[in-house]
């Protein structure tokens, strides 16, 4: 079979066939980029320099203390040099940020003032004052015991143990403060059927709150449930001629029942500290908390860490009581206010010092200031974590949609962040804003809704979609190709051998 | 000694002081009832009154709210009701059909299958009444552990005429707004009624809500939960606990006789009284002309109910009807209502269909009713095919008073009210024709084949609004003076939709890239190849 060639066919050259196939390639190249875009996912670049710029970064805030010596024989310009001497070998100062200067210029509202006089008392807290009295006899170590007092006051959470530390909530700008009366079975006696809780709470806790305000807004709640069982029966004790009921620090731990105590709250998602009085039934009273050891202590309360507290209220007598109210019900709410101020972190005094005027809210201005600044700087460092955990994430899972709110708000919290450092020289109030901003912004963009969507779409998803048409398109297009590159290679060397007519150099259509 | 007596008069002296401020109220009724076909029919109301309060406005929801302190009322309940300013509520869970015509007018008059909420709130303020309704049903849904989420906006209507508010609503000026939604496929069950429980201040643990056992309400024909809110201009704000549920004690005695205990019925006895609460009542219908005995003897007694003062009684206590002379239960099956009403929905195509109501008069007298129908848009009426008929002779004037809203597909659900006239001792026939959509892919629930629920149809009985034929007949006057305004909801729908292959999008890609990839080969060899003429014949000549 002899094949008669056409030549009339224009089209039929080689190099039109070649360009056909190359202009598919071509098609091909050119429209990656736009198949590239169109099944990607959105990215955003994140300012991961600028995170990791601000790492380490920590608030600092300078502190002036102005020495009063004039009631004592000692020379001020002396005293000054050596508490300053001290105070700059205090490793404590520098490690919670604070900068402090100690000068005998006059103070002003925001300084601190530490007055000397001799005598023998305990150290006197005022206001932003405190009174130092050193005995004549000690007067050489006077520098070093002010200093060390300076050191207490203002640095208090260096000393804390960390069970301590541990149970006090993460920061939130507002708490929902839960107070339930619980009486464990009230239909079998023993029992509080209500309580007088507005003037306990106006009486026991107002003040704390307005003292706090700075830090946390409240809301107040409060239930009184009649039926509350415990998950678990307290061991019977027998002290002198009756039976008491213990519960072991073993069972402190499940003595909250959440199945059966309604206490949650569904409506906000602001942090719940919840309040508890327990008034344990007829048959498991008097209930007492005992040590380790199964002896009875004198205590009656405990608080779970970052969850609230329980006071176990064993009435005078048994019976039931139509309103609880009056000193009884002091004495729970005053328990009820300690435990809160521990939860929150409230520092307590040094136990030499002591306040002048101990008033309800019992917190003085070297306790909030100290409180204020930790939490700024819980926050700020906070929000530096979360910023660094989200472009961790972001870096290390490929497939994860970075979209444009998610980078606004690493945005948004590192302005905050950056805010933060530089007002806090000049307020820690506002450095502590600015931290808690820039740490609800961090979180809410570490927990974008957004950014798990493609988690349930991978990319196997999407190859398993393209491959029966990429596949079937591929074949013939690959096929040609190689059939023309061998086509070439052929026509090469016979045009090295020599000329030939090149009429038909492919394969012959059948 | 001295100490104490002080303590104890101080404590009472602010004891009435708190009591003075705002006091809160519990009382718990149980009510019995035999029903004509021997079954036995229980409500308990458990109901919590917060003296001297109002609902929130509207408008105070964007400041400080007040401090929520609570004795009785529930807590959860408080915080939703405050959060989304919410002045009226109803939601009722029920399962199973009411019989109307078997078990007569239930106490607690929202017995629709399913899910249904309905919630009355005022304007105003930053927040619109939808975003709260939202917010309300998802706090519900979590709260009460159903799936009210999903009585979305497809589902929600606001049918004024049929749900006025039970209760007043503050500030005669301000405006309210009515939003309803019912859900007919909600299942039941005891994830709901454990959050009940949890809701009532002696939870099911003394007090009538110990007789709350799970094991036997849910073994009931019928059974449903109800919660209502409600404010009282002269009181406060009322929340009511209700659950309504019908037992057979037929059924669950060996010998086929209806004499009932409370131990037979919920096998539990009241063993203690709840301590708060201020009153207990149980009361019994007694059986009309026939011979019975009821033990133990109740606290007061008339002719038609026996009544039990928890807290005076002794316990445990185990109420118990004992009909000493039947042997043998007879059903008796009359119909019990004014009116009685089947709904059905005909046609086999998944394309259109016919809704077709039988309403029937049972009195000698004329009634009129208000019919309701808010039907998600998964069903469209063709408004103009509505007609009436008595035996065959169309009497489309009988029909008065039609006011529709049209559904919106994807949108909002359609709403159709209108006033039906009964004549006396007929059947009305109403038929219209209804066209099912097609619904998105995705639109599908699990479980798409076995169909849609649609929600109860409600028919309103009133009296006539001509007042002097009223007057003139006494017979007629009596007969609708006892037909309560009460709500009627007829059995649920299935409708059955066109339902897709659901690995279609995947056949759909598998096949179109297939054809791609066929006309790419074809268009791909005609470019490419090389045709040449073969000369076969001259080459063999």
């Amino acid at each position: 079979m002899d094949a008669v060639s056409k030549p009339a066919l224009a089209f039929e050259s080689a190099f039109t066939r070649r360009s056909i196939i190359a202009s598919y390639f071509l098609v091909i190249f050119l429209a990656l980029p736009l198949w590239w875009k169109t099944t990607s996912i959105e990215r955003q670049a994140l300012p991961v320099s600028r995170v990791y710029a601000a790492t380490g970064r920590e608030l600092a805030f300078p502190i002036h203390v102005a020495l009063d010596t004039r009631n004592c024989e000692v020379g001020t310009d002396t005293i000054v040099q050596e508490v300053r001497h001290h105070v700059e070998n205090n490793g404590e100062f520098k490690q919670n940020g604070l900068s402090v200067e100690v000068s005998s210029a006059t103070a002003t509202a925001n300084d601190y003032q530490v007055v000397l006089r001799p005598g023998t008392r305990d150290p006197i807290v005022d206001g932003r004052k405190v009174t130092v009295e050193v005995a004549p006899e000690h007067a050489g170590v006077a520098a070093l015991q002010l200093a060390d007092t300076l050191a207490t006051l203002l640095t208090p959470y260096t000393s804390l143990r960390s069970s301590q530390a541990e149970r006090v909530v993460t920061y939130s700008p507002r708490y929902r403060l839960a107070f339930t009366l619980l009486n464990e079975d009230a239909a079998a006696g023993n029992a509080a059927l209500s309580w007088d809780v507005q003037n306990a709470l106006a009486a026991q806790l107002s003040p704390l709150l307005e003292r706090l305000s700075v830090l946390h807004n409240f809301t107040i709640e409060s239930q009184v449930q009649y039926h509350g069982p415990l998950a678990f029966e307290p061991r019977a004790l027998q002290v002198g001629e009756q039976i008491e009921h213990g519960l072991t620090p073993g069972d402190l731990t499940v003595f909250v029942n959440s199945a059966e105590w309604t206490l949650s709250s569904s409506v906000s998602n602001d942090p719940v500290l919840h309040f508890v009085a327990f008034i344990p039934s007829s048959k498991h009273s008097p209930l007492r908390i005992v040590d380790s050891n199964g002896l009875p202590t004198s205590s009656n309360a405990f608080i779970l860490p970052q969850w609230g507290g329980i006071i176990i209220h064993n009435p005078q007598s048994t019976g039931i009581v139509p309103t609880l109210a009056g000193r009884p019900l002091d004495t729970i709410f005053a328990t009820f206010r300690q435990q809160l101020s521990a939860l929150l972190g409230v520092p307590e005094l040094p136990p030499h010092v002591h306040a002048r005027t101990r008033g309800v809210a019992g917190v003085t201005d070297w306790q909030l200031d100290a409180l204020v600044r930790r939490r700024a700087a819980e926050n700020a460092a906070s929000a530096q974590d979360t910023l660094q955990s989200i472009v961790r994430l972001v870096a290390q899972i490929e497939d994860m949609p970075v979209g444009e709110d998610v980078k606004g708000d690493v945005q948004d919290a590192l302005a905050a962040l950056d805010q933060a450092y530089s007002t806090a020289p000049s307020s820690s109030t506002e450095a502590l804003t600015f931290a808690s901003k820039a740490q609800s912004v961090a979180s809410r963009a570490f927990f974008n809704p957004g950014m798990l969507a493609l988690l349930y779409f991978p990319t196997e998803h999407k190859w398993a979609v393209y491959a029966p048409l990429f596949a079937s398109v591929t074949a013939p297009l690959l096929a040609s190709l190689i059939r023309e590159v061998l086509a070439w290679k052929k026509e090469r060397k016979a045009k090295a051998r020599g000329p030939q007519p090149v009429d038909s150099q492919r394969p012959k259509a059948e | 000694m001295r100490l104490s007596v002080k303590s104890f008069l101080c404590s009472l002296c602010l004891g009435t002081l708190a009591v003075a401020r705002l006091s809160e109220e519990f009382n718990e009724e149980l009510h019995l009832r035999p029903l004509p076909d021997g079954k036995l029919a229980a409500r308990f109301s458990f109901s919590t009154l917060l003296k001297g309060a109002t609902p929130r406005h509207p408008e105070t929801l964007g400041v400080e709210d007040e401090s929520q302190l609570y004795t009785l009322f529930p807590l959860a309940l408080g915080q939703i009701l405050r959060e989304y300013a919410v002045t009226e509520l109803h939601l009722t869970l029920n399962a199973g059909n009411w019989n109307y015509d078997r078990w007569g007018y239930p106490d607690e008059p929202g017995v629709g299958t399913g899910a249904e909420l309905w919630a009355w709130m005022g304007e105003g303020g930053t927040v619109t009444v939808d975003s709260r309704w939202r917010g309300l049903r998802n706090a519900l849904a979590g709260l009460f552990c159903a799936s009210l989420g999903s009585l979305d906006e497809q589902r929600t209507t606001s049918p004024v005429l049929t749900f006025q508010p039970e209760g007043s609503l503050p500030n005669g000026n301000a405006s309210y707004q009515l939003r309803h939604a019912t859900l007919p496929s909600e299942h039941v069950c005891t994830e709901n009624l454990t959050p009940f429980l949890k809701l009532l201040p002696c939870k099911s643990l003394s007090g009538i809500a110990s007789l709350l056992n799970p094991h036997k309400l849910f073994d009931a024909d019928w059974h449903g939960l109800g919660v209502h809110v409600r404010y009282l201009e002269s009181a406060g704000v009322e929340v009511r606990l209700a659950f309504q549920a019908v037992f057979d004690p037929v059924r669950a005695a060996s010998d086929k006789r209806r004499d009932w205990s409370l131990s037979a019925v919920f096998d539990r006895r009241i063993e203690r009284v709840c301590p708060v609460a201020r009153s207990s009542v149980i009361r019994v219908r007694l059986p009309q002309n026939e011979v019975y005995a009821i033990i133990p003897s109740p606290s007061t007694m008339d002719k038609t109910y026996a009544t039990y003062i928890v807290q005076e009684v002794g316990k445990p206590l185990d109420v118990a009807i004992i009909r000493p002379e039947e042997t043998l239960f007879e059903y008796l099956i009359e119909p019990q209502t004014h009116i009685s009403v089947h709904r059905t929905l005909n046609g086999a195509s998944q394309h259109a269909g016919q809704l077709a109501l039988t309403i029937t008069n049972n009195h000698d007298i004329q009634l009129q009713t208000g019919y309701l129908e808010t039907m998600p848009w998964l069903l469209q009426f063709y408004l103009h095919t509505l007609h009436a008929h008595i035996d065959g002779m169309p009497r489309d004037d009988l029909v008065k008073l039609i006011s529709y809203i049209p559904p919106l597909p994807h949108v909002q659900p359609a709403l159709l009210q209108a006033v039906l006239t009964l004549p006396p001792k007929t059947t009305l026939w109403l038929t219209m024709d209804v066209v099912k959509p097609f619904l998105a892919y995705t639109e599908h629930p699990p479980d798409a084949q076995r169909g849609w629920d649609l929600p109860p149809a409600v028919f309103v009985p009133f009296a006539s609004q001509n007042g002097s034929e009223t007057d003139s007949d006494p017979q007629l006057h009596a007969v609708l003076s006892d037909v309560r305004s009460t709500r009627m909801y007829t059995p649920v729908l299935l409708v059955d939709l066109a339902t897709p292959d659901f690995s279609m999008p995947y056949n759909v890609i598998i096949m179109s890239c297939t054809l791609i990839a066929l006309i790419f080969g074809m268009v791909f060899n005609l470019l490419t190849r090389q045709f040449v003429v073969v000369r076969v014949g001259e080459q063999s000549s």
